[in-house]
């Protein structure tokens, strides 16, 4: 027993020592990522309170980047513009995909797996592969420098994402809760908004908080179909002012620690909604 | 109350797989009918489709002599208890019961009335705030019934919905809703794979297998005269014993035996006069079924007819408490087919009802000395035999 024990302990404290070292160099690698992804955010808002000068100098700080960026940018205007922007494209996302979801989750139709893997390949398709006939389509349409151009694109974009998330949402809700909808009297269409809509809402939280963050940050979309001044977005406006002849950083920064911040609470208030809805399906 | 019918329902899947196969049966008003079968027999098929959640694909399914097969669920006006109870997560006990009645535009006060009526014979009132996640499955089980209750529907369909308590709180809940149905006097058909509760809350039981209709009677009749070996098998835990052996008669013709192995059991002539058919089977094999209990250890019983006992080796002792089952071997040679395919299949918290090959399990008194290894002297009641063919599995003589 004796003999056993001292036998076994140098191995134990093998054991410990090569888990110490794992963790140290698991959390050595973290902190490097967690430096490289946070170095720029701390510059832009360091540098976002500094005027021309003090940028230059890399010392002292004011609020004259502030006051040059509302100057030069209609900033209210903008943020309203992305506001509306991403809130009708998100209510659009979340009809189409909670009725999508909970039609390829629960009723049974014809080609139903088929069309649901041909939604899934949607989200394969980078949006820069089909930026250009996107543009003609709308172009055509006379939707361009049109909110409802954007939004339509933005909706078509999360759409499959967000149905695939929906469905597998759906998928989690037991066939018998359904059924005895149906049998309480109710029809497909009052049990999907009375019973199935009511228990989705962490789901389309987490829906919502996504394509908010994304639509949010987006520029591509944004400066392609809302070039007019009018209806730009906070991104497109920011660069503009990037494309200005004479263009102030710290003004710039200002303005994307402006940009950023709505995707950046959005996000803190529900990052627990958006990792319980991520992982929908995974495990027990 | 009404009257269920069905009438040669036939189900058969998109892959070709029959479920059901052409099942008629009458289920009278206010009656409790019990579907009884293995699982994937089909029994739960046949109440989807009364419920109206399965298409019919041929046949016809009747409520008060109305056919059904293309009326919607909802138009249906039947109720329906489910295996998991499908309580909806997000409404209170009191929301989940008034439920259908506000979708079917009841007054408020009529809706208040029901549920408070239901919660008071189910004891839910003080539950009816609470979400189905604060409550026991005992509680949640009541809210389901409460759910059925509250409707005033033509029928219940319940699809085993005792199946996920323990086995105490099954037992509990199983006189409660035989006390319910029989106070509310409500249509009911019943599906469940477990034959205790078929026995104990079926006014008719149905038993189901493969998809076919093997016997419909009360409980009394499925135990005392079952239709073929299926129904023998599954009816009765532990499961009746099965030999096969070969009917004989003595050469001066006085008495018939059924010989197996070095055993000899003397039948009593009234067998045959009961039995007629059986006198065809003299010179050929039969199956004959024996129950557990009606095998006795002998040296428990005054004065044993000797041409009544055999002879065998206990393996093993299940001590019940209230009686103990033995488990034999012997000479015997056993129908080897029954034991394989129609058993039961073990049910939670209880001793394997599953005799093995070679053995034979007596259900004897528990004053009973017998332990492992002892050679038993078992005493047979032959006035409880049954004889199957060995072709075709139906009782000879029904």
């Amino acid at each position: 027993m004796t003999l056993e024990s001292t036998a076994r302990r140098p191995a134990v404290t093998g054991a410990r020592g090569r888990r110490l070292a794992g963790r140290i160099t698991l959390f050595a690698v973290m902190i490097v990522v967690a430096v490289v992804m946070l170095y720029p955010f701390y510059y832009m808002l360091d540098n976002a309170f500094r005027s021309g000068n003090q940028f230059t100098l890399g010392a002292g700080h004011s609020f004259a980047s502030w006051s040059q960026l509302f100057h030069d940018l209609p900033v209210a205007r903008e943020l309203l513009n992305s506001t509306l922007v991403c809130g009708v494209a998100i209510v659009i996302i979340l009809a189409v995909s909670t009725t999508a979801g909970f039609s390829f989750a629960k009723l049974r139709f014809g080609g139903s797996g088929v069309i649901f893997l041909l939604v899934v390949a949607a989200m394969m398709v980078p949006l820069q592969a089909i930026i250009i006939p996107e543009y003609v389509n709308l172009a055509r349409l006379g939707l361009v420098n049109n909110y409802f151009g954007a939004i339509l694109v933005y909706a078509a974009l999360g759409t499959p994402f967000a149905t695939f998330l929906m469905a597998t949402h759906y998928r989690g809700i037991s066939d018998e809760l359904i059924e005895a909808a149906i049998i309480d009297g109710l029809g497909y269409a009052r049990t999907f908004l009375r019973i199935a809509l009511p228990l989705s809402i962490p789901a389309m939280a987490t829906v919502a908080v996504l394509q908010f963050i994304q639509i949010w940050d987006d520029l591509l979309v944004g400066l392609l179909f809302l070039q007019n001044p009018q209806q730009r977005t906070i991104t497109v406006g920011l660069a503009a002012l990037a494309a200005g002849r004479t263009t102030s950083i710290p003004a710039l920064l200002a303005g994307s620690f402006l940009s950023a911040l709505p995707a950046m609470i959005v996000y803190l208030i529900f990052q627990r909604h958006l990792i319980k809805g991520l992982t929908l399906g995974m495990g027990k | 109350m009404s009257k269920i019918a069905l009438e040669g329902v036939t189900k058969e899947f998109a892959d070709g797989t029959v479920a059901v196969n052409s099942l008629s049966l009458d289920i009278g008003d206010g009656e409790l009918m019990v579907l009884v079968g293995p699982s994937g027999c089909g029994k739960t098929t046949v109440l989807r489709m009364v419920a109206g959640l399965e298409e019919v694909t041929d046949g016809t399914i009747s409520i008060d002599g109305e056919v059904v097969n293309d009326l919607d669920p909802r138009h249906r006006d039947i109720a329906m208890v489910f295996q998991s109870y499908a309580l909806y997560p997000h409404l209170s006990v009191y929301d989940n019961m008034a439920f259908s009645l506000k979708y079917r535009r009841a007054p408020k006060d009529e809706i208040r009335r029901r549920v408070s009526e239901a919660a008071r014979i189910l004891e839910l009132e003080p539950y009816l705030q609470r979400k189905p996640r604060q409550l026991s499955g005992g509680q949640r089980q009541r809210v389901a019934m409460g759910r059925a209750i509250v409707r005033q529907p033509r029928a219940f369909l319940m699809d085993e919905p005792l199946s996920n308590l323990d086995a105490k709180l099954r037992v509990q809940m199983r006189a409660e809703i035989l006390k319910i149905q029989q106070a509310l006097n409500v249509t009911t058909v019943y599906v469940t794979h477990d034959q205790t509760e078929a026995m104990t809350l079926g006014d008719r039981v149905a038993v189901v297998y493969q998809g076919d209709l093997q016997q419909v009677g009360t409980p009394r009749e499925l135990y005392r005269r079952p239709a073929n070996r299926f129904v023998a098998g599954f009816i009765g835990s532990p499961a009746m014993n099965f030999i096969m052996a070969k009917l004989v008669q003595d050469p001066q013709g006085s008495r018939h035996e059924a010989v197996f192995g070095s055993h000899r059991l003397a039948l009593r002539e009234r067998t045959f006069d009961d039995y007629p058919p059986l006198a065809q089977y003299l010179g050929r094999d039969v199956v004959l079924g024996i129950r557990p209990e009606d095998l006795e250890d002998a040296s428990l019983v005054a004065e044993p007819d000797p041409e009544a006992v055999i002879e065998l080796t206990v393996e093993l002792c299940e001590d019940l408490g209230s009686e103990v089952d033995v488990h034999c071997s012997g000479d015997l040679q056993q129908d080897v087919s029954a034991l394989e395919e129609d058993a039961p299949e073990s049910v939670a918290g209880e001793p394997s009802q599953r005799p093995k090959v070679g053995e034979l399990v007596a259900r004897v008194n528990r004053r009973t000395s017998l332990r492992e290894g002892d050679t038993a002297r078992i005493r047979v009641d032959l006035d409880e035999l049954h004889f199957f063919d060995p072709q075709t599995g139906e009782t000879i003589g029904r």
